[in-house]
C-alpha cells in the first residue's frame, strides 16, 4: 500500500510554483489597489465611506488631495472595489509588504492621479536577494500569539508541494531556540503577551521577527477590543510586515525573502 | 433557516432550561448572558428538543442561579465563561474556576464594567487537579506549541507512557470577540464573524447571516441558497481533507500527508480563481451572497471538485488498508457514546461516538430544507472513527457541490435587508466542526449583542476524557482526530 502511494505520487505531474510568479504575486487575497486613470475625488470619498476599518483615509498633504491606503489594516473584504465603481480593482501584484511599517502605506494624488511613491522595493533587487538568500539556512518558529487561526493556515500551505519552501533552505522548526525568525501572527492578546515575550528571549540572536497578517501588523479588526495588548511591534521589537487577512503563501515568500534579502545584503 | 421553536422569557427561565435538560432527550446547546437596557442581566440557555427543535429560555437574574452542571456536565465552561464575563455567580457548580482570565490578565481590564453589580474580573491562581501516587509525573505543555497550531495549555498526569489525567488550559486567544460586535452595524458584523475560527470562516459568516436573516424574516433567493451550499461544503472538503492528511502526518505517513495538502492547494486556488478569495471571505451578506458564479465557471468548480474528490477516495482506501496507519488509528483515544452525549459533543466527534447528529439534518436550513441528506456514523469513538466519518463526509460533500453545480437556480443572488430595524433571532449551520450558531439583538440596524455558540467551545472539554490509558506520543494524533479550533472556542 506504501508503495501505491509512493507511486502515485511519484507519477502526478510536478506543481512547484516557480520563484518569479510566487514574487510579488497576491491574487487570491482580496488587496485593492488604485486604478489612477479612473481615480476621482468622489470615487476615491465612495470607497473611504465603505471601508469599514482605518485602511483608506482622504488626507490633504503638500496642497494636494491624496487618498491613502494601508494595507496593513485592509482585511480585503471588497468594499471598496464595490463602492468606488472601477477606481479601487482586486490587486494582481503586491509588493508592499513592508520592512518599515510605512511601506505597508501606498499614496495617491487624487488630481493629478499619480501615485506618490511609486517605488517597487521588489522587482529592483530580487534575483541578487535570492542569491544573497541561498547562500544560507533559515529556521522559522511560528507564533500565534491570538490569530483566528487564518494565518496559520496560510502559512501551513507554504510547506505544500507547490509552494515548498524548503526548496530556499527555510525550515520551520519546533523551538524558539532553534530559530532565527519568529513569524508571528494574532493581535497580541493579554493572555498570550507574556508568553509572546518569552518565545522572544528564547530565540538566540541575530534575530528576526515578522509581524503576519492584518492583526500582527496593526492589531486589525480587533484594536481597541478590552482583550487585546496591540500590534506585534506594541509588545516585541519588529523588523518586517506581510499585510493580508490572511495574506497568501506567494505574499509570505515575498515578505520572508525580501525581509532576508534586505538583511543578508547588510551582511548580517 | 432553522425554525425557531418556542421561546420563552418568563420569570423562571433558568428553572425552566434545568427541568427540561433533565427529561431525557434533550441536549444542551449553549448558555450566554446579555445586558439589558436599564443594566441587569440576562441568562439565555438553548436547549435541542428531541434533536428537531431549538427551545430558548430566558431569564432576568438579580442573584446566583443554580448550575445545570450537575445535570448536564456540557453545561461546566458555559456556566464558568457566564460567571467570567457576566458576573453572574453560579450555585452549585463543582468548578467554577476562571475560564477566561489567566493570572497575567491586566487587573483594570473588565469586559463589562459599566454594568452595575459587575464584580471584578476574577484574578488569582489557576489550580490543576493533583494527581497523587507513586511514579506520576506532571507534563505542562503549550501554550506555544512545536507546529504550525493555535496556542493553548495541555497539563497532562502520567506514569511511565502512560496518561492518568489530562487538564486543559485555553483561552490565550481570548479577543473579546463578542463585546466587538456590539455597537456594530449589522452589516459589518459578518467581518467579524469571519475572523472567529478563520479556517471555517465561510459557516461563521453563514450562521451570522442567518441569524440576521431569522431576526427579520427574510428569505435568501435560491441561487443564494445554492451558492452558499457550495460554499459549506467545499470548506468541510478543504477541512476534512486537511484532517485527514495531518492524522498521517503525525503517524510519521508522510506521504499522503504531502497529497492532501496538494488537493487542499488546488481547492483554494480554484476558489481564488472563480470567487477572487481562497478562503471564501467577503462572500455572504445578510441577505444572500455578494459574488455570483457564470455557468461556465460552475461547471469548471464542479469539474475540480469531482477531481479532487476522485483523488482523495482512491488516497482513502489506500491509507485505510494500510496496516501502519490501522495499528495507530484503532482503539486509540476513544470516547464513549454516553461520555460523548452527557458532554452534549457536537459535529464529527460525536458522530464517531454513536451520535447521529448534524444541524443539516435536525434542522434543515438554506438549501439543505429540501434535500435528503446521508449522515454517517460509527460507533467505536476511536481515532479511526474519527477519521473514516471525515472520508465519507468528503465525498457526500463533492456530490452535494456536484448537484448544486449541475442544478444552480437561475435569479438574484440576494435580496436586502431592513438596517434600521430592531430584532432578535438565532441560527445555526453544520460547520466542519459540528454546530456552529449564531444569537444576536439588533437596535435600530446596530447589534446589542451578539453570542457565537461554536462547537469547539463544546467539544474541547471532550478530548482530556478521551486521553486517560493512553501513552503520551499518541496525544498529537488524537488531539488531530478531533481537531478543535482554539480561536473558535476562546473568541
Amino acid at each position: 500500500m506504501i508503495f501505491d502511494i509512493a507511486a502515485r505520487s511519484l507519477a502526478s505531474s510536478k506543481v512547484l510554483i516557480p520563484v518569479e510568479q510566487l514574487l510579488g504575486d497576491c491574487t487570491g487575497s482580496r488587496m485593492p489597489e488604485v486604478d489612477p486613470e479612473r481615480l476621482s475625488f468622489d470615487a476615491a470619498i465612495r470607497a473611504v465611506e465603505a471601508c469599514p476599518t482605518s485602511a483608506l483615509q482622504l488626507e490633504g498633504r503638500d496642497g494636494a488631495r491624496q487618498l491613502v491606503l494601508n494595507y496593513g489594516e485592509c482585511t480585503g473584504c471588497g468594499n471598496c472595489v464595490e463602492a468606488s465603481r472601477g477606481a479601487l480593482r482586486a490587486a494582481k501584484r503586491l509588493v508592499h509588504c513592508g520592512v518599515s511599517k510605512s511601506a505597508l502605506i501606498r499614496r495617491w494624488d487624487i488630481d493629478s492621479r499619480n501615485e506618490r511613491f511609486s517605488d517597487d522595493p521588489v522587482a529592483a533587487g530580487a534575483a541578487s536577494e535570492i542569491r544573497a538568500l541561498l547562500g544560507r539556512a533559515l529556521n522559522i518558529r511560528q507564533v500565534d500569539a491570538g490569530s483566528c487561526n487564518g494565518c496559520e493556515a496560510e502559512i501551513g500551505a507554504l510547506t505544500n508541494p507547490y509552494y515548498d519552501l524548503e526548496r530556499f533552505g527555510i525550515h520551520f522548526v519546533a523551538s524558539p531556540k532553534h530559530a532565527d525568525m519568529l513569524l508571528v501572527t494574532g493581535p497580541v492578546t493579554h493572555n498570550m503577551a507574556e508568553a509572546l515575550k518569552r518565545t522572544y528571549e528564547a530565540t538566540p540572536s541575530p534575530r528576526l521577527v515578522v509581524a503576519v497578517g492584518a492583526c500582527g501588523c496593526t492589531g486589525g479588526i480587533f484594536a481597541g477590543s478590552y482583550a487585546i495588548s496591540g500590534a506585534v511591534d506594541q509588545v516585541i521589537p519588529v523588523d518586517g510586515y506581510i499585510p493580508g487577512c490572511p495574506p497568501t503563501p506567494a505574499m509570505l515568500v515575498t515578505g520572508i525573502l525580501r525581509l532576508l534579502g534586505g538583511r543578508a545584503l547588510k551582511g548580517l | 433557516m432553522n425554525p425557531i421553536g418556542s421561546r420563552s422569557r418568563s420569570a423562571t427561565g433558568v428553572t425552566e432550561a434545568l427541568a427540561l435538560l433533565n427529561t431525557g432527550d434533550s441536549r444542551l446547546v449553549s448558555i450566554f448572558g446579555s445586558i439589558e437596557d436599564d443594566g441587569t442581566r440576562r441568562v439565555h440557555s438553548i436547549i435541542d428538543v428531541e434533536n428537531r427543535e431549538y427551545r430558548l429560555l430566558s431569564e432576568r437574574v438579580a442573584g446566583a442561579i443554580p448550575s445545570a452542571t450537575r445535570i448536564t456536565p456540557a453545561a461546566s465552561w458555559y456556566e464558568r465563561e457566564l460567571h467570567d464575563l457576566y458576573g453572574v455567580e453560579i450555585e452549585g457548580h463543582p468548578n467554577l474556576q476562571p475560564l477566561v482570565f489567566h493570572e497575567d490578565w491586566p487587573a483594570e481590564i473588565h469586559p463589562h464594567a459599566s454594568a452595575p453589580g459587575m464584580r471584578d474580573a476574577p484574578q488569582g491562581q489557576y489550580r490543576f487537579l493533583k494527581v497523587q501516587g507513586e511514579g506520576v509525573c506532571e507534563v505542562p505543555v503549550g501554550p506555544v506549541h512545536a507546529g504550525i497550531i493555535e496556542p493553548g495549555h495541555f497539563r497532562f498526569s502520567v506514569v511511565g507512557d502512560t496518561v492518568l489525567h489530562l487538564e486543559l488550559r485555553h483561552f490565550y486567544t481570548h479577543k473579546g470577540t463578542e463585546a466587538l460586535f456590539e455597537g456594530a452595524p449589522v452589516m459589518s458584523g459578518v467581518m467579524l464573524a469571519e475572523s472567529v475560527s478563520g479556517d471555517n470562516c465561510f459557516a461563521h459568516a453563514v450562521a451570522y447571516c442567518q441569524a440576521v436573516e431569522n431576526a427579520f424574516g427574510i428569505s435568501v433567493p435560491p441561487r443564494g441558497r445554492a451558492l452558499r451550499l457550495i460554499g459549506l461544503e467545499l470548506e468541510r472538503m478543504l477541512a476534512h481533507i486537511a484532517d485527514v492528511g495531518a492524522l498521517c502526518g503525525d503517524v510519521a505517513f508522510v506521504v499522503p500527508a504531502s497529497y492532501t495538502a496538494r488537493l487542499k492547494e488546488l481547492l483554494l486556488q480554484s476558489s481564488a480563481r472563480f470567487f477572487g478569495t481562497r478562503c471564501w471571505r467577503g462572500l455572504a451578506l445578510p441577505g444572500g451572497m455578494k459574488h455570483d458564479l457564470t455557468q461556465e465557471n460552475a461547471r469548471a468548480l464542479g469539474a475540480i471538485v469531482a477531481e479532487v474528490a476522485r483523488d482523495f477516495a482512491e488516497l482513502a482506501r489506500m491509507i485505510l488498508e494500510t496496516p501502519s496507519v490501522q495499528n495507530r488509528f484503532e482503539s486509540t483515544g476513544t470516547l464513549k457514546r454516553d461520555l460523548a452525549r452527557a458532554l452534549g459533543l457536537v459535529g464529527p466527534a460525536a458522530r464517531a461516538s454513536g451520535l447521529k447528529l448534524d444541524v443539516r439534518h435536525d434542522h434543515p436550513y438554506g438549501r439543505y430544507r429540501t434535500l435528503a441528506l446521508d449522515i454517517p456514523h460509527y460507533n467505536s469513538g476511536d481515532v479511526l472513527a474519527r477519521a473514516r466519518i471525515r472520508i465519507d463526509e468528503t465525498a457526500i460533500a463533492a456530490r452535494l457541490i456536484a448537484q448544486a453545480v449541475e442544478d444552480l437556480p437561475a435569479g438574484a443572488i440576494a435580496t436586502s435587508v431592513p438596517w434600521q430595524g430592531s430584532a432578535e433571532g438565532f441560527s445555526a449551520v453544520e460547520s466542519p466542526r459540528g454546530e456552529l450558531l449564531y444569537w444576536i439583538r439588533v437596535r435600530d440596524g446596530y447589534l446589542r449583542r451578539c453570542h457565537i455558540k461554536s462547537p469547539s467551545f463544546q467539544n474541547w472539554p471532550a478530548l482530556p476524557m478521551a486521553m486517560p490509558g493512553n501513552i503520551i506520543a499518541d496525544f498529537p494524533l488524537i488531539n488531530k482526530s478531533f481537531n478543535l479550533s482554539y480561536s473558535g472556542c476562546d473568541r
